[in-house]
């Protein structure tokens, strides 16, 4: 469904992407791992423009797209058919939690004010926050806002939703509310590339596990395989630290 | 010394007559400066090409040079050059038939939309880039984005910093003096000239102006009242009060159409 290939990316003469090829099937989970400045952010920014590729293609069924020469309607159209989760949320400060939700509906989408808001209000009932329908997002804790972040993103009905390690701004307490949000949208069948360091969880819930280093892909394969049997000497390395850091949220 | 009262009373009430023009001499730039600053400031931020150098370099320009300064230029292009442009469009007004009010409009303006850019600017940096991206993500374009997310949140920003400039323009506007408007300084000397009670006629132009200059900063210090923080607010409720009557009336007249037509119904029945 989408497959993204030979993806290039330097920031001042420095590589952070060095070809990067990757596939996504429908409904599929795909979690991205690897240490600090592997990349991970920057290929995801790269997909959905927030970030300009040097070089690489991208097709998601019948649009193709030329990630260093894509055309305004090109961005824009790869952008209403996928959806992003924010490491810090980004919620709009200027709207409420409903609003939020709505925001891209209106006037991205062109739905009613009517509609969009039974939509918007569905999507935060099924985040378990329509009682916060009302609040602006510097009342609502972490938590809350990255599920209300997630709900913005559902409420699209992307095709695929990248979400860049949205659990690591949270507190230890809040990261399992968010968790169980995530499993929801696996759950519907929606498409996901999740870049994380919570290895139990993406053991859990991805059918494909990548691991990067140094802007390539070392290795990638189904989780019980990356966790279990990694061929790779640095995939050995990288889950070792974490597995002894005691980084084992189980939920 | 002696401090007329009379005299006094006489200047206010000649000062305050001019009023509108002060009025006029203020509002307007400020307008244009608000508009003009926000989208000036928008092509520097987005480093729009040529047009974000132009505007740079522009302002850079524009500050170095002192208002009466500009003024004066101003005016003497006005005279030397409105007959004949007036002409070749074909208009048949002469320059002694314009109001010279409209120089002082246009210095006071241009002279407001460099120091506005400079406000905007800031505020503009001041909401987090991840605002933008977000409503990016979301498939905003880049002017809904600006228009829904980030300008809504410059405002609060920007409003401490435009409060200062519109006291300043207010306390400014009289330097149209220069090139001859009247306003309420003019206004207020009238008197002085029969009996030359100067003293009596700047108190009396200073009351004027402080007491507008006081008004327009209790006005818009209301915009910087976040939303969520609006309802302890004197203004903000006499604003909702307002816009719920107006609801109240729309529903009461729709009522009062619906009984109309069933009466009417009624009737023919019967
Ligand atoms: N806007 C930028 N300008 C310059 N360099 C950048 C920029 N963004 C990222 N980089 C560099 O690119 C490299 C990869 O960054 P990236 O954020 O993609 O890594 P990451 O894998 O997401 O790391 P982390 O796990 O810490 O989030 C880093 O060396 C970083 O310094
Ligand atoms: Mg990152």
């Amino acid at each position: 469904m989408l497959s993204l290939k030979h993806i290039r990316k330097s920031f001042d003469r420095e590589e952070v992407l060095r070809d990067v090829s990757l596939q996504v099937r429908h409904g599929e989970v795909v979690s991205i791992l690897g240490p600090s400045g592997s990349g991970k952010t920057t290929l995801l920014r790269c997909l959905d423009f927030l970030e300009r590729a040097d070089g690489g293609e991208l097709t998601l069924d019948d649009l193709h797209v030329d990630l260093a020469h894509a055309k305004r309607r090109d961005v824009l159209a790869m952008r209403r058919r996928t959806a992003f989760v924010f490491q810090n949320y980004n919620l709009f400060a200027n709207k409420t939690a409903r609003e939020n939700v709505m925001e891209g509906l209106v006037t991205a989408r062109g739905v009613s004010p009517d509609e969009a808001r039974k939509k918007a209000e569905e999507a935060l009932a099924w985040v378990g926050l329509l009682d916060k329908a009302g609040e602006y997002p510097s009342r609502l804790s972490g938590g809350q806002q990255q599920r209300i972040g997630i709900a913005r993103a559902v409420v699209l009905d992307p095709e695929v939703i990248f979400l860049d390690e949205p659990t690591s701004a949270l507190d230890p307490e809040l990261v399992g509310e968010v968790l169980n949000v995530i499993r929801e949208v696996a759950r519907r069948g929606i498409a996901m590339i999740i870049v994380t360091h919570e290895m139990a969880f993406a053991r859990e819930v991805s059918h494909h596990v990548v691991f990067m280093e140094g802007g390539r892909v070392i290795e990638e394969g189904p989780p019980e395989q990356i966790f279990s049997q990694p061929r790779e000497e640095r995939t050995r390395t990288f889950l070792k630290r974490y597995l002894t850091d005691s980084n084992m949220y189980y939920i | 010394m002696a401090f007329h009262l009379d005299y006094f009373l006489a200047s206010l009430v000649s000062g305050l007559a001019y009023l509108p023009r002060t009025l006029l001499l203020v509002s307007l730039p400020l307008a244009l400066g608000l508009l003009g600053g926000l989208v000036l400031a928008a092509f520097r931020v987005y480093r729009v090409p040529v047009l974000g150098r132009l505007t740079a370099l522009g302002v850079s320009i524009y500050q170095g040079v002192p208002i009466v300064v500009a003024l004066v230029i101003y005016n003497l292009l006005f005279m030397s050059l409105f007959n004949d442009v007036a002409a070749f469009f074909g208009v048949a007004t002469t320059v002694a038939e314009v109001d010279i009010i409209w120089v002082g409009i246009f210095a006071l303006a241009l002279q407001e939309v460099t120091l506005m850019e400079e406000s905007f600017r800031g505020a503009f940096y001041s909401v987090p880039a991840g605002q933008r991206e977000a409503a990016l993500a979301c498939g905003l374009t880049e002017l809904q984005a600006l228009r829904r997310i980030i300008v809504p949140q410059l405002v609060p920003v920007a409003v401490p910093m435009l409060m200062n400039h519109v006291v300043g323009n207010i306390k400014n506007s009289s330097v149209v003096i220069a090139i001859g408007v009247a306003e309420v300084l003019t206004g207020a000397s009238i008197p002085a000239a029969r009996t030359y009670s100067f003293l009596e006629s700047y108190v009396a132009a200073g009351l004027i102006y402080w007491a507008l200059a006081t008004a327009a900063e209790q006005l818009i210090g209301q915009w910087e009242i976040r939303p969520e923080a609006r309802q302890s607010s004197w203004f903000w409720q006499v604003c909702a009060r307002v816009r719920r009557r107006r609801t109240v009336t729309v529903a009461q007249q729709e009522k009062r159409g619906q009984v109309h037509a069933e009466l009417e119904a009624y009737q023919k029945i019967l």
